[in-house]
């Protein structure tokens, strides 16, 4: 660890940020062989999710066969209810999933993480305020939210996304004040007021890289939980309308085939569970691998 | 003490305002008209124009904000588009059936909680079975673990019920919401584990999520615990590792895994909807879900309040509980 002030204690503060980032690499080699097994099926499925229209055997809409086709070599899931080819429909399905977590996780470490920020970094009355107004929307519950907006917007699949981006902000911006609330405290930061910097300067310079590991790996466990909320969203009908690809909508359309021919609606349940343990497992590792709690 | 609860309560009316004020402005936002749809879909713009001042439509915001605050109070939720009944009566129906699924919900998801956190703080006990268990529950969408569910023990089994809330034609209501106090009340024992056999499935299948989050806090609690120094005083004292463990450990541990299960609620509500709509279980969750396709509002609105009051309520009384068991709390 390059550390140029002797004065801090190497494993604190924004030095500990900087070192967990720079030393991902280095630990990377040290890492369990789950961890990094886990961390390379999340980067494979973000390389497949681009390349999908490469890689699917048949388009979503294309009917391929006979309906209610079995699983089988030429169509690895089956054929749904009206021919097409599910194996294909679940590789787009599983894009939209992994992208639209990533999207909301974004914009909720984007928008929190501002907030989080302003407020750690100002303190006084406007960390009251932003705290005050962080704290009603904890204390209600998001899911249920998520659904009510939707519906007042109507649904579609940026609606979603939008509506459940409004409820998953809060989370993040106590972390990140909590984190800028114990780096200020810090000698560095003593020292960096002392040489005259300005506050933004301060927040962005200073403070905000202390907050990023903490932030990362809570993000990183998190997607999993997002991308479950989002899957119960499109099963109830809040996602993109009918022919699109969409895992939950994909089951809940098959339900009433289940006792017959139970791999139209289980397939595209096998595909949220296959994504949302890939990514607990990545986040597992991610954790591991910052040396977080 | 009485001043921390005085506290706390104007902090959940607080929040319970800012939740009408959501749901308010939801309903400003969405494409719906209300007077509209209370009208008729062949309704005149000139008389649409004329019940909208009748109404108090054309007000301030904030004079129909409090109108509409008002209306609650009153308990008066508007009309269902679909239904055409009013939301609450709709509410009353179906919310009993959904209090029963989530207490029952609750409980599985604590005994189930605390079963992991033991096993997993441990090296022993097959600590590696439930950590496996654990990453599974967590990565599992509740309506698949319904389709598991209903093909097994339905399907192949022929064990347990699939949809519904009993199989009696004449089910007892009796003096309190739930059927299976009902039935016992009347001394109907096959309706009473008819109706226990009707809850499992979907009763797992909500109770699997937030499970694996409690027991997560309370392994986390549980080991941080047992590392104490008072816990090796205990030991070395000659106690035996089961009386350390529930004597003094696992009552330290209790309070982060209690404050998780007030939070776990609002995403066992969320599960509600999705699995009373797999089972066809007659509650909010069906409701709510049958009102989506028709873009419904008013009754998805009474819904969000319902389960919102709910879930700050109960979280509203975990932490007083807590802050009673300990003194150290401070809210």
């Amino acid at each position: 660890m390059a550390v140029a002030e002797p004065y801090v204690a190497p494993s604190t503060g924004t030095v500990r940020g900087l070192a967990a980032l720079h030393g991902i690499s280095r630990r990377m080699s040290r890492a369990s062989m789950l961890d990094r097994a886990a961390i390379g099926v999340l980067l494979l499925i973000t390389v497949m999710a681009v390349f999908v229209p490469l890689i699917a055997p048949y388009g979503t809409d294309t009917i391929v066969g006979d309906a209610f086709a079995h699983p089988t070599w030429h169509f690895l899931m089956g054929t749904d209810d009206v021919g097409r080819d599910i194996f294909s429909r679940v590789l787009y399905g599983l894009r939209t999933s992994w992208f639209s977590a990533l999207a909301v996780i974004a914009s909720g470490v984007l928008v929190g993480g501002s907030i989080g920020l302003v407020a750690g970094s100002a303190g006084g009355w406007i960390d009251t305020v932003l705290m005050r107004f962080t704290d009603v929307f904890l204390a209600l519950p998001g899911p249920v939210l998520a659904i009510a907006v939707v519906a007042a917007l109507g649904p579609s699949l940026p609606h979603t996304l939008l509506a459940v981006a409004i409820v998953w902000w809060p989370f993040y911006s106590r972390i990140v004040r909590g984190e800028v609330k114990a780096l200020a405290a810090r000698p560095h930061l003593n020292a960096a007021r002392l040489a005259g910097v300005g506050r933004v300067r301060l927040a962005v310079r200073h403070l905000l890289p202390g907050a990023i590991p903490a932030t990362l790996v809570t993000a990183s466990l998190d997607v999993g939980n997002l991308v479950l909320t989002l899957a119960s969203l499109s099963f109830l009908g809040l996602g993109a309308p009918e022919p699109a690809p969409e895992l939950g909508a994909m089951s809940a359309q098959g339900l009433p085939y289940l006792l017959t021919d139970w791999w139209v609606p289980v397939m595209p349940g096998l595909g949220i569970l296959f994504l949302a343990l890939a990514s607990n497992l990545a986040g597992d590792g991610l954790r591991d691998l910052m040396g977080e709690r | 003490m009485t001043q921390l609860i005085a506290k706390r309560l104007v902090a959940t009316g607080a929040v319970l305002l800012a939740l009408t004020g959501i749901v308010f402005l939801l309903q400003k936002l969405s494409p719906i008209n209300p007077v509209h749809s209370y009208l008729g879909a062949n309704a005149s713009a000139g008389a649409i124009k004329v019940e909208s001042k009748l109404l108090g439509y054309n007000r301030p915001i904030a004079d129909q904000y409090l109108r509409y605050v008002g209306n609650l109070l009153r308990g008066n939720l508007g009309e269902s588009l679909r239904t055409r009944r009013p939301v609450t009566t709709d509410l009353g129906a179906y919310l009993p059936a959904t209090l029963e699924l989530a207490s029952f919900g609750l409980l599985l998801s604590v005994m189930l909680g605390a079963i992991l956190g033991l096993a997993t703080s441990r090296k022993s006990l097959g600590g590696g079975f439930f950590r496996v268990f654990m990453l599974l529950g967590a990565s599992t969408p509740p309506f698949l673990l319904a389709l598991f569910g209903l093909i097994v023990f339905y399907h192949d089994l022929n064990w347990l019920p699939a949809t519904g809330r009993t199989s009696l034609a004449n089910p007892p209501t009796g003096p309190t919401p739930f059927l299976t106090v009902d039935t016992l009340f009347h001394g109907e024992w096959f309706g009473f584990t008819d109706a226990v056999g009707h809850l499992i499935l979907p009763g797992l299948c909500i109770a699997i999520l937030p499970a694996v989050s409690i027991g997560r806090v309370f392994r986390s609690s549980l080991v941080a615990t047992l590392r104490t120094d008072y816990v090796r005083t205990a030991r070395s004292k000659g106690l035996r590792e089961i009386v350390v463990l529930w004597r003094h450990a696992v009552r330290n541990s209790l309070g982060a895994a209690l404050s998780m299960t007030g939070l776990q609620v609002g995403l066992m509500f969320a599960g509600v909807v999705v699995i009373e709509s797999i089972f066809s279980w007659p509650g909010i969750g069906l409701y709510v879900a049958q009102s989506i396709p028709f873009g419904d509002f008013p009754a998805i609105a009474g819904v969000t309040l319902v389960l919102g009051v709910g879930y700050v309520l109960v979280n509203t009384v975990v932490d007083i509980c807590q802050a009673v068991a300990d003194p150290r709390i401070k809210l």
